[in-house]
């Protein structure tokens, strides 16, 4: 009878170990003769489970079979950077050709991907970026200027080009945003003069639904001859929409901003809103194991300009940056397109 | 009473087995599993839980638990980190005031706990909350604090020594782990061979019976309180050191994962019976477990299903054992 732990316990991992041995044993041969075997390329979300990330697993996963790898993409189930930190070791300690990581923490992170790329891994950072000096790439998912840009587009395209807007952020301190902020006025101050921001310091809810509903309903009041509202968060956005919704106030203002296709779905389909902005998560991920696998495998090398990653075409390099490109707007028509 | 210390050490024997068992289906199945180096890499990120774990291993003996101990090892952390970088402070100064504080969080349970009579369950659940909010206050909207001097460093991510005989490129064994196996050493003292783990066990058992026989109850729960805070701030060094950042939203699951290394290991959650060298063998398991799994390429849901199976045939396998223990003690 006492030996009934033990034994429960052994069955219990071998099954466990066995079940997943599928790729394990491949990788045994693999790993046997591994000059001609496939490359093995880790790609690493900041944690699994959520949309946003299950998304981008469908484009690595895309990418992976495209390129005959050896892929996994895994993560932590907790956002905890520490833990990622413990599963980059893992990967190490398997011999991964090249690994992608979407820290939790910039600087954490990176003793261990220094760590990495001193074993001579091909290391690259994606959604969010490390030091740049522990790693080989960063594929950036769009320029602030590309952002500013699509957003500002959408914007005259609902209001004219010499409409009255304000914008509402998350915090004044998020770096994102704030530089967002910037280069909209300075494309706004280039390309639409006469645009007005009647909000030169943003409305600043927090990360906070509710309040970012509030500040909206208050904005609506304290500027009758509003006629667009930019909500450039991904909880700002669903939260003016609720606004608009509540007092009834979308067929007199136009609101567009930064959200995902699953949090504004309800919104777009009833008319709120009309347009958004967004990355499109999916290639994020595709993009992302196409450089991981080509670092690795010496296609793409530092000093390149431009890169050619499968059904995406050429993408531009700056640096040691690679960009996916100009973001997404959806709309009515294809946000059914979209799960994340 | 022999019978019974027996059956305590038989049920060390039987987790060793199992640890033994573990090691030897992850080096025969899994891919790099037997690599030195591999495994004190990995052995680093079980330093923390494991000095918690320890002092955990008292604080359950008496029949009490602590949920805070993540909050205080990130408490900690932010301490070091922003009196080393904002307030100027040398780093050993910062280090010796962070596990300070660290400590008087755990006396803060440990007044409440002891003094006022809550149970831990309640307060730990309360100051989980209060110290972690107070780690993110602190830090308000400033990045984590990040680039430590190597000397601190050193501690998360230094080597000590070559393993003997490892050839060429020799396995080092990580200053952390050697760190961890004295505490595990000096808590098993503390818990076997001196009276504070006899008082603990029997106050465990029966408060009332231990009052009587002359423990002071209150000032024992309050000391083991603070002493679990000091442990997380030494945790907490080593954890900011091995990230190289104080961050503020580090370690929540720590008091799940302590609990649980603890809880295989044979301390019986509700007091009365402390196994030191059982939590140490918990530990391993979990991470061996853990280890082994990312290495065959497990998926990460996949692992926390087995490790929560794990924890429920342990649980009844103890259970098991308890009565069986109860039954010839009769």
């Amino acid at each position: 009878m006492r030996a009934l732990l033990p034994l429960l316990l052994l069955v219990i991992v071998t099954a466990a170990a066995c079940n997943s041995g599928e790729p394990g044993a491949s990788d045994g041969a693999d790993g046997s003769a591994a000059d001609t075997g496939a490359l093995k390329v880790g790609v690493m979300p900041k944690l699994i489970g959520i949309p946003f990330f299950n998304a981008a697993q469908l484009g690595a996963e895309e990418a992976g079979e495209e390129l005959g790898v050896d892929l996994t993409y895994d993560g932590p189930v907790t956002s905890d950077v520490t833990k990622q930190a413990q599963m980059v070791d893992s990967w190490l300690a398997r011999r991964y050709d090249a690994i992608a990581v979407a820290p939790n923490d910039p600087d954490a992170i990176a003793s261990v991907l220094a760590r990495a790329k001193g074993r001579g891994v091909k290391v690259v950072t994606w959604d969010a970026d490390s030091k740049p000096e522990v790693r080989d790439f960063f594929v950036n998912q769009c320029t602030a200027e590309g952002v500013a840009r699509t957003l500002m587009d959408v914007m005259v395209e609902g209001i004219g080009p010499d409409g009255k807007y304000i914008i509402i952020t998350g915090s004044l301190t998020a770096a994102n945003q704030n530089i967002w902020m910037e280069e909209m006025e300075k494309y706004r101050r280039e390309r639409y003069p006469d645009l007005v921001n009647l909000s030169p310091t943003p409305k600043a809810p927090g990360e906070d639904k509710a309040m970012a509903t509030q500040v909206t309903i208050d904005s609506l009041k304290a500027y009758p001859d509003l006629d667009g509202i930019f909500a450039i968060t991904s909880v700002a956005l669903p939260g003016a929409a609720e606004a608009l919704r509540k007092t009834g106030s979308a067929d007199r203002v136009f609101l567009t901003g930064l959200a995902t296709p699953n949090d504004m779905r309800e919104y777009v389909k009833d008319g709120t809103v009309k347009k958004f902005v967004l990355w499109d998560v999916v290639n994020l991920g595709y993009l992302t194991t196409h450089v991981a696998v080509a670092a690795a495998n010496g296609d793409l090398a530092p000093g390149a300009t431009s890169f050619t990653a499968g059904r995406l075409g050429e993408v531009e390099v700056v640096g040691d940056e690679v960009i996916l490109g100009d973001p997404l707007v959806f709309d009515i028509d294809n946000i059914d397109d979209y799960d994340f | 009473m022999n019978a019974a210390l027996r059956i305590i050490r038989s049920r060390e024997a039987v987790l060793f087995l199992v640890l033994v068992g573990l090691f030897a289906v992850m080096s025969w199945r899994v891919e790099y599993f037997l690599d030195l180096q591999n495994l004190f890499d990995q052995a680093r990120y079980w330093v923390a839980p494991g000095l918690i774990a320890i002092a955990m291993t008292f604080i359950i003996a008496t029949g009490g638990i602590d949920l805070s101990v993540g909050s205080i090892l990130a408490l900690s952390g932010i301490v070091v980190g922003l009196l080393y970088r904002d307030a100027g402070w040398p780093i050993w100064a910062a280090g010796g005031c962070a596990v300070l504080v660290a400590g008087a969080a755990g006396a803060l349970n440990g007044l409440v706990v002891a003094y006022v009579q809550v149970p831990a369950l309640v307060v730990t659940l309360a100051t989980m909350t209060l110290f972690r909010g107070l780690a993110m206050g602190l830090l308000g909207k400033q990045r984590p604090v990040g680039d430590f001097p190597a000397s601190f460093r050193w501690l998360g991510q230094g080597d000590a020594f070559p393993v003997p005989g490892s050839g060429a490129a020799p396995a080092y064994v990580p200053v952390s782990v050697i760190v961890l196996i004295i505490a595990f050493a000096l808590g098993w003292a503390l818990m076997r061979r001196s009276w504070v783990g006899r008082f603990t066990e029997l106050m465990g058992e029966n408060q009332i019976a231990a009052a009587f026989a002359g423990i002071n109850v209150p000032a024992l729960n309050f000391g083991l309180f603070t002493g679990c805070g000091l442990l997380c701030g030494l945790a907490g060094m080593f954890h900011t050191a091995q990230v190289n950042t104080a961050l503020a939203d580090t370690a929540q699951d720590m008091a799940l994962d302590v609990v649980a290394c603890v809880v295989i290991g044979g301390t019986r959650i509700s007091g009365g019976h402390a196994s030191m060298i059982g939590s140490l063998l918990g530990l391993l398991i979990i991470g061996i477990l853990r280890f082994g799994l990312d290495l065959a390429g497990v998926p990460s849901q996949n692992t926390i299903i087995v490790i929560g199976l794990v924890l429920v045939v342990t649980a009844v396998f103890n259970e098991w054992m308890a009565s069986r223990t109860s039954g010839e003690e009769q």
